[in-house]
């Protein structure tokens, strides 16, 4: 029988707890993605365990060699407007602030999303431009992922039943690094038709370092290295803009749906990341 | 199955039941007898349904009414009455910036909130602060000036 309860736990040991007794369980956060999920029908969890009074899911942790903890329960505002990002690391404010709307952004917490993968969302391009890890907590210990691993599917993360995404560590970027994340939506705030999250480090005239995923066009995040190493050495000019962008284009893996059809979303990849590269070019002429 | 939730509305508690899937929107029009605060798209996109928790604008249709018992709740009637409109609510009556009135209430509680964070809101800050909220009339413009004259107003 199911018991359909609410369990709000003060302690992350507490949580998991509660996650084991009650297969079918599910962790609720923020809300913004899994009661949207319920109120559609798609999701019918058993019993809900909120995460709201575990504190030690909220905070940041600066670490000692520049990279930065994010808890799981921090919410998309904070993310976008409150924490220290430096260098090529902004790629994930950039993203936080164009989730949804103001409102959501002050409901919606990073584990909440990144734990559903919906394939339009902000966080999965940009954690993966980041080169972050996920930290996930369950019954038997910790374990870390790297982000590119950490999206498994359409809908579907490296999480195991019962365990929950406790944070996420966002490594130092490139001294000198710029991040950003570049997005295409039908209005502001709707998920990505596709985007471009990045990570360009230049020395001079030519990019000496790149990190590119490709958000809104397949089951995952597109990260792909030769596509980052034909931009290494260029002026990021138009012709190597393109050979890039084709390269990501033909690799991802989109679909039709209400936003775009695939082949608008391959149409658009070359042309978003050759955007991308020009927002920058004010922050690069600062450096 | 459902449980006895507590809810504190306004300033009063209201008892009420609810599953693990009721959200507070349901729960505040269906049992708290406060039915300003709308059902719009059910999915956290039109913004009907803001209403105030501790203070900070939130979705009442993304909110579980489970995950609200130690929280104060504040809707569209807790924040001014016919008698007594709040700022933001009597610049909407002097600009003549409600049309069909659906996403009233909801764009109220924004504003009010933003306000209250901003006091002084320029235009563009009023603009990305109503950015959470719909109006199907699109009466967007009468309803920028209202919020603006409000900031003015509580300002001078």
């Amino acid at each position: 029988m199911m018991t359909q309860t609410m369990i709000a736990p003060e302690t992350l040991e507490d949580a998991l707890a509660a996650m084991h007794a009650e297969p079918g369980s599910m962790a609720l956060a923020g809300g913004a993605t899994l009661v949207a999920m319920m109120n559609a029908g798609l999701v019918e969890p058993n019993s809900l365990v909120a995460l709201r009074h575990v504190d030690t899911l909220r905070g940041t942790r600066q670490l000692d060699d520049g990279g930065i903890e994010l808890g799981a329960m921090r919410r998309h505002r904070e993310t976008a407007l409150e924490t220290p990002f430096k260098d090529g690391q902004t790629v994930l404010s950039y993203a936080a602030s164009q989730i949804a709307n103001p409102t959501v952004r002050n409901m919606g917490t990073l584990g909440g999303s990144i734990a559903f993968n919906d394939p339009g969302a902000d966080y999965p391009a940009a954690l993966v431009a980041a080169n972050a890890t996920i930290l996930i907590v369950g019954a038997t210990g910790t374990r870390e992922v790297s982000a590119e691993a950490f999206f498994v599917d359409w809908y579907t993360t490296a999480l195991e039943a019962g365990e929950l995404v406790a944070g996420v560590r966002v490594p130092a970027a490139l001294v000198g690094s710029i991040g950003h994340y570049e997005k295409l939506a039908r209005i502001a705030g709707d998920f990505a038709v596709a985007s471009v999250a990045l990570q360009v480090t230049w020395s001079g005239d030519s990019i000496a370092a790149a990190r590119i995923a490709i958000g809104g066009s397949g089951p995952t995040p597109l990260h792909l290295a030769e596509a980052d190493d034909m931009l290494i050495g260029t002026g990021a000019d138009s012709d190597a803009l393109s050979k890039a962008g084709l390269l990501l284009a033909q690799a991802a893996d989109p679909v039709d749906d209400v936003r775009a059809s695939a082949d608008y979303r391959r149409k658009v990849i070359p042309r978003l990341l050759a955007k991308a590269m020009r927002e920058i070019a004010p922050a690069r002429e600062a450096a | 199955m459902t449980e006895m939730v507590t809810l504190r509305v306004n300033g009063r508690e209201h008892p009420c039941r609810a599953g693990i899937a009721t959200t507070l929107l349901t729960v505040l029009r269906d049992q708290c007898e406060l039915p300003g605060t709308k059902r719009g798209c059910n999915q956290g996109v039109c913004g009907a349904c803001s209403v105030l928790v501790g203070g900070k604008p939130v979705r009442a249709c993304l909110t579980l009414a489970t995950d609200c018992e130690d929280r104060e709740v504040t809707t569209i009637e807790g924040v001014g009455t016919p008698a007594r409109p709040n700022a933001v609510q009597q610049a909407l009556i002097d600009t003549g910036a409600v049309q069909c009135g659906f996403c009233t209430p909801g764009m109220v509680i924004a504003a009010t909130a933003l306000l209250e964070e901003h006091p002084d809101a320029d235009i563009e800050t009023i603009r990305q602060g109503l950015s959470s909220n719909l109006c199907r009339c699109s009466g967007y413009r009468k309803i920028v000036e209202a919020v603006s004259l409000a900031a003015r107003r509580t300002a001078s």
